[in-house]
């Protein structure tokens, strides 16, 4: 007895991609997203990559905040599509978004600076969605009313569609559930690793996301979230700052297209 | 959002260099950690910033209402009496033209208005800590005046009795993000004192931030106070949109002001 009801095993398996399907995909679709700190974007081969999951990790104080806000910033300078910008700490400034596209060099070039200031600032604000977030639920719920709106087509624009999604941090969300005996913690971490790398992939979002460091025993310091995060993004920076200075330091620890090790160092402008 | 955060007012710190490099002074809506040696004047900021969070409108403040979570006993009441007359007396001098002023604002002006509008909690276990700060937020629904919540210091009893660090880990990052929640949802400033902590670190004993790595994550901004020879120096540690930088002031009799004149200075006690 045939049940109509059921999709049959080929609907539900997902489309099957070729080899030049998958290459026409790539060049036409996964664009760099840059973010705008030259030394980050070279770091990057380009910047954040579309479908793609970037952390950004470093010990306090190193830059992560002023990457996230700078990306956010240029993509909807750029008017390359939507920014969400999820804040765990009260971070996301207006007038910080203001200060960085007025001292863009980026935006002078191609001549995007002729317009008024707050019109610039207005529209850039518009592109930028941006929701504080406190606990590791409220996350699970942004991110399925995410999946919901994007899949009607509803977050975008006036035409254009959602590029990239900000997490500023992950790991303050992870902190209090991860670590002890019970697994809940690590599982829901997955969850949510799982979750952020269908959104990537599906709607063509490139995903930040920054980590804090912990110690690893004799003074050193590691990222955070174990060994089980290690995995889930597809590119890993660390970030350094000395102090006093606003010259930072950028490693890759992890990438999916250039050796890791490789260092930059980029200056905030204040 | 960005007219909303121009017309944010901040919460002034009584001395003019500090207010500079905070941007206008505390900021609402945001957490902001203060940490230093014991006596470098911790406790005499958290007082002053009780009390000029009740400036009246009328004077160029927030005119709210203050809690104060005591964890250490170091609120001396005759102290607070004191800095709330050499704030009145501050605000008199800068307003000589007080006949134009509404006269009730005036009659408001008195000492113990000042001490009677600083909501005072006293804990004496790190259960009650967490307990009162779940307490918050019903508190703060019934009492929507209130516009900065002072812990004086988040840190003291975490150090003591906790054998599990994964867990003090986990509570102390669930803690951070209520607060952060609070901040955000009420429009208030939340400022957490700290103390510091030898840490051993590329081979030197260093002083650092009690609570570790991940606790430094858990803060909008941070300041660090410091002694430099005889002098309290203050330095801006982290910001998401401002610079580091320092800033000197002093605690004198009135207060903590700026440090110019330098006749009433409590000096350093060694």
């Amino acid at each position: 007895m045939m049940n109509h009801d059921q999709p049959s095993a080929k609907d539900q398996c997902g489309k099957i991609w070729s080899g030049i399907q998958l290459l026409k995909d790539t060049t036409e679709n996964k664009h760099f997203l840059p973010t705008g700190l030259e030394g980050i974007d070279t770091l990057l081969g380009g910047g954040l990559r579309q479908g793609q999951l970037t952390e950004v990790t470093g010990p306090s104080s190193s830059g992560k905040t002023q990457v996230c806000l700078h990306s956010a910033s240029l993509v909807a300078a750029k008017n390359m599509g939507v920014v969400m910008y999820l804040d765990t700490s009260n971070s996301f400034s207006a007038s910080r978004v203001a200060t960085i596209i007025d001292g863009s060099s980026d935006l002078f070039e191609l001549g995007l600076d002729l317009q008024p200031k707050d019109m610039r600032l207005k529209s850039v604000m518009r592109s930028i969605i941006c929701e504080s977030v406190f606990d590791i639920f409220a996350l699970f719920e942004v991110l399925h009313q995410l999946e919901v709106s994007l899949l009607n087509d509803k977050v975008n624009n006036g035409g254009s569609k959602m590029c990239l999604l900000i997490i500023d941090s992950i790991s303050s969300l992870l902190a209090p559930i991860i670590g002890g005996k019970y697994p809940q913690g690590r599982s829901m971490m997955i969850s949510v690793a799982m979750i952020l790398k269908k959104l990537a992939d599906e709607h063509n979002l490139s995903v930040l996301v920054t980590n804090h460091m912990v110690s690893a025993g004799n003074g050193a310091v590691k990222p955070a979230l174990g060994e089980s995060w290690r995995a889930v993004p597809h590119v890993r920076l660390v970030l350094s700052r000395e102090c006093g200075s606003n010259i930072c330091t950028a490693t890759v620890l992890k990438h999916t297209l250039k050796a890791s090790g490789r260092t930059a160092k980029f200056v905030v402008p204040s | 959002m960005l007219s909303e955060e121009q017309s944010q007012k901040h919460i002034t710190t009584g001395s003019g260099d500090l207010n500079n490099i905070l941007g206008g002074g505390i900021h609402c809506k945001e957490v902001t950690e203060i940490g230093g040696v014991p006596g470098v004047g911790k406790t005499q900021l958290g007082i002053q910033l009780a009390i000029n969070v009740q400036i009246p409108v009328e004077y160029g403040g927030l005119g709210g209402k203050a809690v104060y979570i005591d964890t250490e006993g170091s609120f001396m009441v005759e102290r607070v009496y004191q800095i709330a007359e050499g704030c009145i007396s501050d605000i008199l001098e800068h307003f000589p033209h007080s006949h134009e002023k509404s006269s009730f604002a005036q009659k408001q002006l008195q000492p113990e208005h000042f001490l009677a509008d600083i909501y005072y909690f006293r804990v004496c276990s790190y259960t009650e800590q967490i307990a009162a700060i779940n307490y918050l937020e019903k508190f703060l629904g019934e009492h929507k005046d209130v516009r900065i919540v002072i812990i004086d210091s988040v840190t003291f009893h975490f150090r003591q009795d906790f054998d599990d660090m994964a867990l003090r880990t986990r509570v102390l990052s669930g803690l951070s993000l209520k607060l952060m929640k609070i901040a955000k949802a009420y429009n208030l400033a939340v400022v957490l004192l700290n103390q510091v902590t030898t840490k051993f670190a590329e081979g030197s004993f260093q002083l650092t931030l009690a609570l570790g790595d991940s606790w430094s994550h858990s803060c909008t901004n941070r300041l660090i106070l410091y002694w430099n020879g005889n002098d309290r120096y203050a330095y801006l540690d982290k910001s998401p949109s401002l610079p580091v930088a320092s800033a000197p002031y002093a605690v004198t009799g009135k207060g903590v002001r700026d440090a110019g004149n330098s006749n009433h200075k409590r000096v350093r006690v060694t």
